[in-house]
């Protein structure tokens, strides 16, 4: 039984005939019937020349046998699709969006990689900012995410040898080092040690503002037995040991209140946020900071609830854990609840509320979200979600948790692993100011069409009704209007451009005014080209018999103009419109390229690419322009191709080209 | 002939008066003003006086440095003729284009006519080596695409034109500066000379080839796509004409038939490009030039459009509107020259 061809099942037809070849559209789909009614088409035109085929069907006809053709339209419809339709789905984007530690990162899905080897027997994980360092329970120590620093050429991921032949009992990681301590208590590290952070040179010593790592810890002579903790700050670390004695080291330019931990004895638990190194004294009421008025106040949630003095809250419960992201803090408490102190960023998930008799056992902090393990074996993420790194999915018989910069993992008592969750990584990388290159990609892509698509429905509606009026009325009107359309192209667009997006930029505008007036400047410039074809158009048009059986019937001449020869020249404004689009679209990167079109923090493709512009940065950072470079030619390429094929097979001079 | 070019001419100015205009105007609601920046600084010197001859003075300097710089009225009309050099200033002189002065460069800290000839030159040199090379590659790439059409040669082409011509220049340039500078280190990516160094003679010419090369080679590459597509095109255009058939009846050679009849035929839609393209060399190639940091005329006018470099600004925009113009009146001279049946003195 032969199904009926529809719309659905020719388009199918084709995608399988364009993928697969004919002979997969013979087979999955039949042979065309060829119906002794069915026009014949021999190239491109009926072969009977009794039967007439409407000019609109002949091309659409011609258009379809071209492949590219086709294939170019599917990818201009995709494209649209993605850039207006992704938008509404990535809610955690903003334009101005920053982060630090997420600067420059090449293209990788690696984040929460943990190695095969590792995942049954985790015995700890910590990580920093992108990338991750895991102990395994026989001491074996491995890295993922990534591992090059910056263009340093430093790479974590080369573990040294002896790191590898050794049995190691804690791993850290900071910004751009890790550092490791074996079962022996001998003391390794590596990465960046420009602040001097796992090896005390000289220099290191000379520079007031490094604090040197303790002779104890390098010389290998800590008990490992009694070690409690282990941590890395941006660039510092800190070992503290059983009986409060606190070792601490690196960068002071970051952590300006590291001296006042510097041979501390009575610290109970030790963290980094971004600037200060927090700390737990023995009474175990407040955080310690060695600042006054700094992480005094705290509240059991977000938002919401205002935040009391750290004693009035306490009442009487003791600290047991303090645990620091960024800028905020979070305490464990004796009775198994939580309080937080410090600034939380604007997207947040609260703190949940537990069940009846269910207590916070652990607390883990990354740079912005806390991972929480109850006593029942289930984990709650709180803080930042930026990342979806706060959403911490269902977990049971949990025994342990750790928390990466933007991961979380949950390990049961064998060290397997249960779940992780948070970010994977950059499918683009990132920029500059750590922002995702495909989100912005996505997001200058609808900007740089709109403006494009914008621009260019200016230029028809200008140019259009002009060259109408020109071609139509004749006269002093045509001599007039095509005058005014030579002074509008002897107009040397770049600079005048260049002048009139100054000018705004000194106008108090916001954004979204500026990207309209862009769109606006770009259309009035862009118009003569459009009049002078419609007008041309309109003189051929105005000596047919269509336009005199019009005017012998006393129709208006405005009307005949825009009602009668206007569809007849439509085709040609179209094939028009396409090359305009990309040639606006490709105007406007330029623009933005240079600085002068849409600018920072609103993404364009072509502000996108401005950093390129330097050599040393378009090959290090290479993904910052390959990819938004490539959708860009890719768009302009169907879209040009799709306009040389609707002018090629619109020509009926060209029909007995092929 | 004449008379069309006396007319052309006449009207070339009227349309060069507006448009300069218009760009006086715009360039006016930019709030920036010299008389009272000038007067402030100077009022700061002075340290003796109390505010409130403070006050005074500076309502007296204000007002000397407005009628000096000429913006002691609001009438943009007046302003603008102040700047052509056909209305007085307050002390009854003249100063203005009319007159040769066009102001002064307040980054250089020269009369704007020192500044621009050297990056004229600069830019024309890159330029008319870019446009002969352009010419010599597109131009028989273009025909034999045309002749050969959809020949697998052809094919090929199309589709390299095609992606060239679709890819904005800055992102060409990015790919020769990361492949000829960063992977194999044959060019300096910037500037026009070896810093720090001071040749002279055959060595200051490699050292400023050296650095030029490269720049050169892009411009020609941006541009190689779009030309090679127009004379295609044209020259498809040109083939399918009558004439061709007509030559070809009569047994006229290939040879004949396509560099006399079709390409002579071809050219027509390619005058403005051509004729466009070399007076474009005067004008700089501002993308080009920012990022290799040549000092030419797009560089000139970049920075001064970042400094606000007014008078610069200005003259600058009062040669590209005069280079755009002229080069629409040779070019339609140009028709007259290429097509015989094209009669211009009608």
């Amino acid at each position: 039984m032969k199904k009926k061809e529809n719309v659905f099942r020719t388009l199918a037809r084709w995608l399988v005939r364009w993928i697969f070849g004919l002979r997969y559209e013979e087979k999955w789909f039949g042979l065309k019937e060829k119906k002794p009614a069915e026009v014949q088409f021999k190239d491109g035109v009926p072969d009977d020349s009794e039967l007439i085929v409407s000019p609109g069907k002949q091309i659409l006809h011609r258009f379809l046998e071209r492949k590219f053709a086709v294939f170019s339209v599917f990818v201009v419809l995709i494209m649209f699709a993605v850039v207006f339709i992704a938008p509404h789905f990535m809610t955690k984007y903003y334009d101005a969006f920053t982060e630090t530690t997420q600067k420059d990162l090449p293209p990788t899905l690696d984040f929460m990689n943990v190695p095969g080897e590792l995942k049954d027997n985790i015995k700890m994980i910590d990580s920093y900012s992108s990338f991750s360092v895991g102990l395994s329970n026989d001491g074996k120590v491995y890295v993922w995410g990534i591992g090059g620093i910056g263009a340093t050429g430093i790479d974590v991921k080369q573990i040294p040898e002896e790191v590898r032949s050794a049995k190691i009992a804690y791993v850290a990681a900071g910004q751009d080092h890790i550092i490791a301590i074996g079962e022996d208590g001998r003391f390794y590290g590596w990465g960046s040690n420009r602040f001097g952070q796992f090896e005390a040179t000289d220099i290191v010593r000379e520079n007031p503002n490094l604090e040197p790592i303790p002779e104890e810890v390098s010389s290998g002579s800590l008990d490992v037995n009694h070690i409690k903790k282990v941590t890395c700050g941006y660039q510092a670390s800190a070992i503290l040991m059983d009986d409060g004695t606190l070792y601490i080291w690196g960068n002071k330019q970051t952590y300006a209140n590291m001296d006042k931990f510097i041979g501390r004895t009575n610290i109970l638990d030790v963290d980094f946020t971004l600037n200060y190194v927090v700390g737990l004294d023995a009474k175990q009421t407040s955080v310690v900071t060695g600042t006054k008025g700094l992480f005094n106040k705290a509240t059991s949630t977000i938002g919401g609830t205002k935040a009391e003095k750290m004693s009035d809250f306490l009442n009487g419960r003791k600290i047991n854990e303090v645990r620091a992201t960024t800028t905020s803090i979070c305490l464990l408490l004796d009775d198994g609840s939580i309080a937080l102190t410090g600034d939380f960023q604007s997207d947040v998930v609260d703190v949940p509320a537990l069940e009846e008799g269910e207590r916070f056992v652990d607390i883990q902090a990354g740079s912005y979200h806390f991972t929480g393990l109850t006593n029942l074996g289930h984990v709650y993420s709180f803080g930042g979600d930026h990342y979806r790194q706060a959403e911490a999915p269902e977990v049971n018989g949990a025994k342990k948790i750790y928390a990466g910069a933007f991961q979380s993992y949950a390990v049961d008592e064998n060290g397997k692993l249960l779940d992780k969750w948070g970010l994977k990584g950059y499918l683009f990388g990132t920029d500059d100011r750590g922002a995702n290159i495909a989100e912005r990609v996505v997001a200058g892509g609808r900007i740089t069409m709109t403006v494009g698509a914008v621009a260019v429905i200016i230029e028809i509606i200008i140019g259009v009704s002009i060259g109408l009026i020109a071609g139509f009325a004749g006269g002093w009107v045509d001599i007039f209007l095509m005058r005014v359309a030579e002074v509008f192209s002897a107009i040397p667009l770049y600079p005048f451009m260049l002048i009139l997006s100054s000018l705004l930029s000194r106008a108090s505008m916001t954004t979204d005014q500026r990207l309209y007036m862009i769109m606006v400047i770009l259309g009035i410039l862009g118009w003569p080209g459009f009049a002078y074809i419609t007008r041309a158009q309109v003189l051929v048009a105005r000596e047919s018999e269509y336009v005199t059986a019009a005017q012998a019937m006393g129709v208006k001449p405005l009307r005949i103009a825009f009602k009668h020869i206007l569809p007849n020249i439509v085709s040609v404004i179209l094939v028009n419109m396409t090359l305009s689009f990309a040639a606006s679209m490709q105007t406007e990167t330029s623009l933005s390229f240079l600085g002068f079109g849409v600018n920072y923090p609103q993404p364009s493709w072509g502000n996108m690419l401005s950093r390129a512009s330097n050599a040393v940065a378009a090959i290090n950072f290479w993904w910052q322009w390959v990819f938004t470079s490539a959708i860009l030619i890719m768009t302009t390429v169907c879209i040009n191709t799709i306009g040389d094929t609707l002018r090629d097979v619109m020509d009926p001079k060209s029909s007995n080209d092929k | 002939m004449a008379r069309y070019i006396v007319k052309r001419l006449v009207y070339m100015f009227l349309v060069f008066f507006l448009l300069t205009f218009i760009l006086f105007v715009l360039y006016h609601l930019m709030p920036a003003n010299r008389a009272y920046t000038d007067a402030r600084t100077e009022i700061q010197t002075m340290k003796k006086l109390s505010e409130e001859e403070k006050a005074t003075k500076f309502d007296e300097l204000y007002l000397k440095y407005q009628r000096l710089y000429g913006t002691d009225t609001d009438n943009n009309l007046i302003l603008y003729l102040r700047w052509l050099g056909l209305y007085p200033y307050y002390d009854g002189h003249y100063s203005g284009i009319f007159q040769g002065d066009f102001g002064f460069s307040y980054d250089y800290n020269l009369p704007v006519v020192e500044v621009v000839p050297v990056h004229m030159r600069n830019s024309f040199l890159i330029g008319i080596i870019t446009e002969i090379a352009v010419l010599a590659i597109t131009i028989p790439l273009g025909i034999k695409c045309a002749v050969k059409k959809n020949s697998r040669f052809d094919r090929f082409t199309q589709f390299f034109t095609l992606i060239g011509f679709s890819t904005p220049s800055f992102i060409i340039y990015i790919v020769f500066i990361v492949f000829f500078c960063s992977i194999l280190h044959w060019f300096p990516v910037s500037g026009m000379k070896s810093p720090g160094t001071n040749y002279t003679g055959w060595r200051n010419v490699l050292d400023v080839l050296h650095h030029v090369t490269l720049p050169t080679i892009c411009l020609t590459f941006g541009s190689l796509a779009s030309i090679t597509r127009i004379t295609r095109a044209s020259m498809i255009d040109a083939l399918s004409l009558d004439c061709i058939r007509t030559a070809r009846a009569k047994g006229l050679s290939e040879k004949v038939v396509i560099y006399s009849h079709a390409w002579r035929n071809a050219l027509v839609p390619m005058v403005s490009i051509i004729v466009g393209g070399f007076f474009g060399t005067i004008s700089g190639a501002m993308i080009l030039e920012q990022m290799f940091g040549f000092k030419g005329m797009g560089l000139l006018f970049l920075s001064a459009m970042r400094t606000a470099d007014y008078d610069m600004i200005m003259f600058l925009e009062v040669i590209y509107t005069f280079i755009g113009l002229f080069s629409n009146l040779v070019t339609d001279l140009c028709y007259g020259l290429v097509d015989p049946r094209v009669r211009i003195s009608k």
